[in-house]
């Protein structure tokens, strides 16, 4: 085994330094995307609350742009976060997070294009046909363009994932000594792999097989808009592209809690051990996240039934592995430690317990039953906001904070207790509104809501404003901080 | 239904979040390790068991019902923006299998009452005939609605139909 400690001190430190700037720059981009992405929600509410009045083109490419933007934003910070707490354990090349970084802006810059100039409204899941079918809204050249910025983007995922698995690999006797699993079995568990390295084996390997599986129903997509008379089953591309998007999007809250895993130590004074109920939790995880995709085919009836089983059961299961690993995990470690609450604390620690709490409106969807009168209603965006919202992103604005935090833990300043607590009381209450319009049987995906409906979505309208002020306080002292150390350095 | 559903998932989501702070701010010396694998184990095997009665209890009668051998065909069309049925009219207490396609894209039928509650749906898949098994057990106006996005004027995509009484 090779680590840290036998790497050669001066390219150690230029990579380190090197690591810190991308990681930084990139925390910073990803707060910028956030907080344009919430106004792009926050517009496409006021207009579904009838208060803003949104040409219903417009409002589609919005909610694609919405889509495609958060999803790649949240697993995109969550890659960040990973990165710099995995080169503390083997050494990364940071060449190779640039070529990741340079291939994922000029996969935003084809979506953007896509979007905004081709007029691409498919949304963010670009279900198969759709893209070439648009009714006369987008041309094809838009369609490809859009598929293009994914695999841009999927192929700098792959550079990433390529240099983590192999660097893990190395260190620690090929990929599976990374996940640590031969510790469930036998041996000194206190001999296993750091937690960030098996979180980081783990996803290495689910988000690797998601992407190919993305990359392949993308490619048969181009290929479809440019030869229509190619034409894939419509069945096989939904699990393809539903597969690819449950697992990615999934992704980025398993690289993002390595923030926790890393960063709590700091302020308990207590590290994040592995025990063998951990190496357990992420084996599941590693299983359980591929397969429980089929919990978004539940209304497709020429599924086979046995899917459908595996999908609620798996549903229900990674609830019970994330509650009472992570978040058990994570109460435990601060009960009794004498801790300052600072906002980077507070907003990892929040980052946990949405994490946790927005999972039981997921795995109560994923019943079959609940399911035929909840599936693709607003109760949908409802559940992965909650664990998005108040889960990874605030994981990674906890990040954020932590980064700019200087060496010493102060107590939370009043902005930054203001900014906190708006962001928890926006959040909340948005993702409520969202749960209630789902309990309403308010569809999701509608541009214009009816009537009865439009109280939930003024209120959300309301709770999405403060969500989005309490993010530009954020994004703002985040920015304040980067020149801050700036300075003093 | 709905409503039973968004109360439980609020109760259950508040006590999670209430039981972590509590946990947490509660005053007292951090957990032994003893007594933090006994609470996990507890914590972990009362969850498989709650999960195991509540597939059993769930599944046991399957949910996407057969149709019987009495059953009323109603076949529904889809397509960029519309619905079409053979069938406008359906009997009450009749049992009625949707047996639904489209000519373009995925659409989602969705069926609701006058008073727009969901009362069940179905994916609509090109290639496919997806069939939905359901009982109508109130009369009156029922509405169509597409529960799957499928372009700009998705949400558009509607009908309806009359439930009526049959002497």
């Amino acid at each position: 085994m090779r680590t840290l400690s036998q790497i050669p001190d001066n390219a150690a430190q230029q990579s380190a330094t090197k690591t810190a700037a991308v990681i930084k720059l990139s925390i910073g981009l990803s707060g910028v995307v956030f907080l344009l992405m919430m106004i792009f929600g926050l517009i496409m509410r006021a207009a579904q609350a009838g208060w803003v009045d949104l040409d219903n083109a417009l409002f589609y490419q919005l909610l694609t742009a919405h889509g495609a933007g958060m999803v790649g934003t949240a697993t995109f910070s969550g890659a960040a976060i990973m990165w710099y707490f995995l080169a503390r354990h083997v050494a990364l090349n940071a060449t190779v997070y640039i070529a990741f970084l340079g291939l994922f802006l000029l996969g935003v810059v084809l979506v953007l294009g896509s979007i905004f100039i081709g007029g691409f409204g498919g949304a963010w899941n670009f279900l198969f046909p759709l893209p070439a079918l648009s009714g006369g809204i987008w041309e094809v050249g838009a369609a490809v363009a859009f598929c293009l910025g994914y695999i841009s983007i999927g192929v700098g995922f792959l550079l990433y994932y390529l240099e983590v698995g192999y660097k893990i690999a190395r260190a620690y006797g090929g990929l599976l000594g990374g996940l640590g699993w031969r510790f469930v079995w036998h041996g000194d568990v206190s001999r296993a792999p750091p937690p960030t390295v098996i979180a980081a084996a783990s996803v290495t390997i689910f988000n690797s097989i998601g992407i190919i599986f993305g990359a392949i129903v993308l490619v048969a997509t181009i290929v479809n808009l440019l030869f229509p008379e190619f034409a894939i089953d419509a069945l096989m591309a939904k699990n393809a592209i539903l597969f690819f998007g449950h697992v990615f999007i999934n992704a980025s809250i398993y690289m993002a809690v390595t923030a926790v895993y890393e960063v709590i130590p700091e302020y308990t004074g207590k590290p994040w051990k592995v025990s063998r109920v951990f190496v357990i939790a992420w084996a599941v995880v590693v299983i359980f996240v591929q397969g429980v995709y089929f919990h978004h085919l539940l209304q497709d009836v020429n599924m086979p039934k046995w899917s459908m089983v595996v999908g609620q059961v798996m549903s229900y299961g990674s609830s019970v592995v994330l509650i009472a690993v992570t978040v058990y995990s994570t109460a435990v470690y601060l009960k009794g430690a004498a801790i300052k609450w600072d906002l980077s604390l507070r907003l990892l620690v929040l980052g946990v317990i949405g994490w946790g709490v927005g999972t039981i409106p997921a795995f109560i969807d994923g019943m079959v039953a609940v399911n035929k009168i909840m599936h693709n209603t607003m109760w949908v965006p409802g559940h992965f906001h909650t664990y998005l919202l108040l889960g990874e992103v605030a994981m990674a604005f906890g990040f954020a904070a932590w980064l700019v935090r200087g060496r010493a833990i102060r107590e939370t300043s009043a902005l930054d207790r203001f900014a906190f607590g708006a962001y928890v009381a926006g959040g909340g209450g948005f993702v409520l509104m969202f749960l209630w319009s789902g309990a309403s049987s308010i569809p999701r995906r509608w541009a214009v809501h009816y009537a009865q409906w439009q109280l939930q979505s003024q209120l959300a309208t309301v709770f999405a404003t403060v969500v989005v002020l309490a993010t530009a306080l954020l994004v703002a002292g985040y920015l304040r901080g980067l020149l801050r150390r700036g300075t003093e350095q | 239904m709905q409503s039973q559903i968004f109360l439980v998932s609020l109760a259950l989501m508040f006590l999670l979040a209430l039981v972590f702070v509590r946990g947490v701010v509660a005053p007292g010396a951090p957990l032994e390790a003893t007594r933090v694998n006994r609470q996990r184990s507890w914590l972990l095997w009362g969850l498989v068991m709650i999960g195991l009665v509540l597939s059993v209890a769930s599944l046991r009668s399957w949910p996407h019902r057969a149709a019987g051998a009495e059953v009323l065909v109603v076949n529904v069309s889809g397509g960029q923006w519309w619905w079409e049925t053979d069938t406008t009219e359906i009997p009450l207490g009749q049992e009625v299998e949707f047996r639904v396609t489209t000519e373009d894209v995925n659409h989602g039928l969705g069926i609701y009452t006058d008073d727009m509650t969901l009362i069940t749906q179905v994916q609509v898949m090109p290639g496919y005939t997806n069939t939905l098994v359901h009982t109508f057990e109130q009369p009156g106006r029922f509405h169509l609605l597409c529960m799957e996005y499928c372009g700009v004027a998705h949400h558009d995509m509607v009908n309806e139909f009359q439930v009526v009484e049959v002497q």
